[in-house]
């Protein structure tokens, strides 16, 4: 046992001689051994030290044996402190004695038995021993009990933070088994495929959401299982039906024989990858159309000039000068294809008058022979000239992709209905012109409805940019028009109809137009038969 | 209007393109002055009086434009006409009376340039 372990003893007698004895005594028990020559100091000493046992002398001047007992009795501290009296035996000192009721209270009596006072001081400090140890243990069980409260509180409330940290994130975390049903899913998978909790924990994940997997899905979920993690992009299905790319990472856990997946959408990143490249190319055909058109262009010009003074030479005879003209017309037809495709050429920088019959003219004549092969019907009615302040070549390609978007629509024949008319808004109190266009083709589903004006939305797989709407919708924007379009189903045929709406066409406008209703209202329902 | 006497300096560092314009204009009547580099055209222009300038846009030794700037800085009422084979309109293309592409053929160059004249010798009363 240690020094700290030590425990005390309190010897309190008014002889020297009688203190000298006891600590000769009590040498070997190991004990501090503390003396004091009266009760006062002893008292004093008692409150200094923790005391395992009193050995009191009765008779002492000052305070006596029993008046010291007293006054330790009354404090707390002492109720339970052992006293050794010691004293002459007298029938009343042995009834003082025993009117101790609480605590460990002895007697022995003068003269001293050494063996008997160190037999019952190692009572009282063994006594007291164990005491101590019971009470350090108990408290050391009290510290360990409140540690481990503290620690299981800390760890309760990291986990509830982390269960918040989950919820709170963007990304899509799902817990699933080895068979595929989810455990978890968190708020923001909910939010990314919008099926709700309730729904889908227990079933088979990637059965919901038709995930797309860049090899057979079986090889993926081993090679998951023998390298424990795996990043991939994958291409699942939300809810209503919207394709959605995501960036995965999958671990497995073996002890808990489950698999933990964070998805972050990419779509729209991946979009916009795919809308810069896409711009990019543009861009890059452009600069090729501006250097093939200047390449085409000049030598076409001299051409066409040599074409011009062979067919007004003196010397050319009728059947020459014929060949001549032939020349010249084919010539043209060259230089009208260079135009329209190869061309940005604008008239004017600045925005000029632009009649839209004569822009929708210019697109049907374009697409004239594609009318013919689809055998599609136009019926065609402007009501207005339609003239609204713009450039021609924006312009022009709103009602190109309208319009070729229509007749791409109906390969197996159908009819081209166009509209033109001046309308009148009054919520604006001004009018608009009212272009429409519509065919009886292939119909628009409504689940492509949403993203029809999106950059690089297409139906038409590979044949389409998916730029046309988007692009369209731009300019029209720019007008501060706007372009509507709905896709019925009547009499079991597809109507698709767009329907643009430029403003600014002024109310003197209208009135003018009104006159020309009349001459204009030429109803042509032609159909284009060979020419 | 007495198309001999109006002088049309004709600009083009290609020589096959430019004599066929050439050609074009004088079967129309006018009277043309070939020029096959920037450098010439203002030679000419500082020897002798023209009507009009029909310049080319891209040459080797400086474009239309540039051509243009310097004509008009020095003869400000001389019709300038730029044409060319690009697409794409050049910025300081304004400093022009008019710009036009190659391939309109020689019945639109004839009408531009007649309503050019026109507009001028109005303006000169």
């Amino acid at each position: 046992m240690n020094e700290t372990h030590k425990v005390n003893i309190l010897m309190v007698d008014d002889q020297p001689a009688k203190l000298l004895s006891y600590e000769a005594i009590l040498a070997n028990l190991d004990a501090h051994l503390i003396k004091a020559r009266s009760g006062r100091e002893g008292l004093e000493l008692l409150l200094k030290h923790d005391v395992a046992v009193v050995l009191l002398d009765v008779s002492m001047p000052d305070i006596n044996g029993f008046e010291m007992a007293d006054i330790m009795r009354q404090h707390p501290r002492f109720q339970k402190t052992a006293i050794l009296f010691i004293s002459a035996v007298r029938m009343s000192d042995l009834d003082r004695i025993k009117g101790y009721q609480s605590g460990a209270v002895d007697y022995i009596s003068v003269p001293v038995v050494p063996e008997v006072l160190r037999a019952k001081v190692s009572v009282f400090v063994e006594l007291h021993r164990k005491s101590r140890e019971l009470e350090d243990l108990n408290r050391e069980l009290e510290t360990r009990v409140e540690q481990r409260t503290r620690q299981l509180q800390e760890s309760e409330n990291l986990l509830r933070e982390r269960a918040d940290l989950l919820e709170l994130a963007s990304e899509a975390i799902l817990v699933r088994d080895l068979a595929g049903a989810l455990t978890y899913w968190n708020a923001g998978a909910e939010a990314l495929y919008g099926w709700e909790r309730r729904e889908v924990l227990g079933n088979s994940v990637h059965a919901i959401l038709e995930t797309e997997y860049p090899v057979e899905a079986t090889g993926c979920e081993s090679t998951l299982i023998d390298c424990g993690r795996w990043d991939v992009n994958l291409i699942q299905k939300t809810r209503d039906g919207r394709e959605v790319i995501v960036a995965s990472r999958q671990v497995f856990k073996k002890e808990a024989g489950s698999i933990l997946e964070i998805n972050r959408d990419i779509t729209s990143q991946i979009r916009a990858e795919e809308a810069l490249r896409q711009t990019e190319r543009l861009a890059a055909m452009g600069r090729v159309a501006g250097i093939i058109a200047h390449e085409i262009n000049n030598p076409l010009e001299a051409i066409t000039n040599a074409f011009y003074l062979l067919r007004n030479h003196p010397s050319l005879d009728d059947e020459a000068h014929y060949y001549a003209q032939l020349g010249e017309v084919e010539l043209a037809r060259v230089g009208h294809i260079t135009k329209q495709t190869l061309s940005f050429y604008r008239e004017s920088q600045d925005p000029v008058n632009v009649p839209i019959a004569e822009i929708l003219d210019d697109v049907l004549e374009l697409q004239s022979r594609q009318l013919l092969m689809s055998s599609i019907i136009l019926d065609k009615k402007y009501l207005t000239g339609g003239e609204i302040r713009g450039f021609p070549v924006e312009l022009r390609q709103v009602f190109l992709n309208l319009i070729g978007n229509a007749v791409q629509a109906m390969p197996h024949g159908g009819t081209l209905r166009i509209r033109m008319a001046t309308r009148w808004n009054e919520a604006r109190g001004s009018a608009y012109l009212y272009v429409s266009v519509c065919d009886t083709g292939t119909g628009i589903r409504p689940e492509h409805a949403k993203h029809l004006f999106e950059p690089f939305f297409t139906t038409k797989s590979t044949k389409g940019t998916g730029l046309g709407l988007w692009i369209s919708k731009g300019i029209i924007q720019k007008y501060d028009g706007a372009i509507r379009f709905r896709s019925i189903i009547f009499r079991g045929i597809h109507l698709t109809s767009f329907r643009v709406m430029f403003p600014g066409v002024s109310s003197a406008i209208k009135g003018l137009e009104a006159a020309h209703h009349s001459l204009r209202d030429e109803t042509a329902r032609v159909s284009l038969g060979p020419q | 209007m007495d198309l001999n006497n109006t002088i049309i300096l004709c600009v083009d560092d290609e020589e096959l393109p430019l004599t066929l314009r050439k050609r074009v204009l004088e079967s129309q009547g006018y009277q043309v002055i070939a020029a096959c580099s920037a450098a010439d055209a203002m030679r000419t222009l500082n020897d002798r009086t023209v009507d009009l300038v029909l310049t080319d846009q891209l040459m080797p030794d400086g474009t239309g434009t540039e051509l243009t700037r310097s004509i008009k800085k020095k003869w400000p009422d001389l019709p300038v006409i730029l044409i060319s084979g690009i697409s794409e309109i050049p910025a300081d293309a304004k400093y022009a009376d008019l710009f036009i592409s190659k391939i309109e053929g020689p019945a639109v160059l004839f009408a531009k340039i007649s309503a050019i004249l026109s507009a001028r010798r109005c303006s000169l009363g």
